[in-house]
């Protein structure tokens, strides 16, 4: 058993090739990775793969979201940013073009699986708007697209991953709505919890809307606890917390 | 000293861990002290696809013993278990599940196939 397989039991894992990079600011990263076979990674929006990082010392692994949505085929995109400490994000920041990386997957339940029938709110931050853009692109080109808003925060301009493409969408798709916010780190989860109280808590009645949510810490939950607070069902307000 | 007991569904012998919750973490992966993070201290494979983070339900364990020694369920964790194929009233999620007492006496049964359903459904 390779070392790979070791940690990720019984499932095939697969090799994917480093065919292009794209550096969004000087410390956010897409990979587009190809499967070596050829074949196609079949996903939801929203799933993440799990790659093994190969560290001196051992084997660890992380996941990683697709960032692409699954119509645009292969290459599959993950957008990833470093931190702190974090030796996984380190290492994919060292591959190159050609390079090989194994992952298996994909895995997650944040997903979008059918396209909702109701107006639908998300929320992000930074580079967690990952698995929320294939659920816009997705939704988007349904045939009854829902209403849809973006609300999106991060610390600079810079770290409004995608803009170009959500004002493109904003302006072509009839019922998306693309909000950029730019705040400090430490006022991100305040104000987006502050706007979807004024919005869809205090604004109106209305308890159909569907929810995404994804983020870092513990704003993330603070929000799912405000809208399934008011009224808003359980699995109609969907997160991941990062 | 608590003792973890190990059933894996698949056949593979049983194994049994004995160790000091004090001295969490064992690991890098899942809460300090989780069923996840002993059983990686000590060696012993849980599959854990996102890293031990409460975003997929591969490390899903069945509690057959000790339950109520470990950590109560977050909401989160039961919105993920609720994705869990196989779900029992007994299932945690192994980075989540917090060994607590010292001297707690846990057995936890692995599932043969700790399928996300989710990524399954979306492979041909």
């Amino acid at each position: 058993m390779s070392p790979s397989a070791s940690h990720t039991g019984s499932r095939p894992v697969r090799t994917a090739r480093v065919e292009r990079i794209f550096d969004h600011t000087s410390d956010t990263r897409s990979l587009f990775l190809a499967p070596v076979d050829s074949g196609r990674v079949r996903y939801l929006p929203g799933q993440f793969i799990s790659i093994a990082i190969a560290l001196p010392e051992e084997t660890r692994t992380r996941p990683y979201t697709i960032a692409s949505p699954p119509a645009w085929g292969m290459p599959f995109e993950i957008c990833f940013n470093r931190v702190a400490g974090g030796r996984g994000a380190d290492w994919l920041f060292d591959r190159k073009l050609g390079d090989s990386v194994e992952f298996t997957g994909p895995y997650g339940t944040f997903t979008m699986e059918a396209v909702p029938t109701v107006e639908t709110i998300f929320l992000a931050d930074a580079t967690a708007v990952a698995p929320v853009r294939p659920m816009i692109q997705h939704a988007a080109t349904a045939s009854a697209a829902p209403m849809m808003t973006l609300l999106y925060a991060a610390r600079s301009p810079d770290h409004i991953l995608y803009r170009g493409e959500f004002e493109l969408l904003a302006a072509r798709a009839r019922g998306f709505h693309f909000e950029p916010l730019v705040l400090p780190q430490s006022e991100l989860y305040e104000r987006l919890g502050a706007e979807a109280e004024r919005r869809w808590v205090r604004g109106d009645g209305d308890r159909t809307r569907q929810f995404y949510i994804c983020g870092v810490g513990k704003g993330v939950i603070a929000l799912r606890d405000l809208l399934r607070g008011a009224g808003y069902e359980r699995r109609a307000v969907h997160y991941e917390q990062w | 000293m608590a003792k973890l007991r190990v059933i894996f569904e698949n056949g593979d012998p049983e194994r049994v861990v004995e160790f000091d919750p004090s001295r969490a973490p064992f690991h890098h992966d899942g809460r300090p002290g989780s069923i996840l993070d002993i059983l990686l201290g000590h060696k012993i494979h849980l599959e854990h696809a996102c890293g031990g983070n409460c975003a997929c339900t591969t490390c899903h364990v069945i509690v057959k013993q000790g339950g109520k020694q470990l950590s109560e369920a977050t909401e989160q964790e039961e919105d993920m278990l609720d994705r869990a194929p196989g779900l029992t009233p007994t299932s945690r999620l192994g980075c989540q599940s917090v060994v607590e007492d010292p001297n707690a006496e846990i057995t936890v049964v692995i599932p043969r196939y700790t399928v996300n359903l989710t990524s399954e459904a979306a492979e041909e």
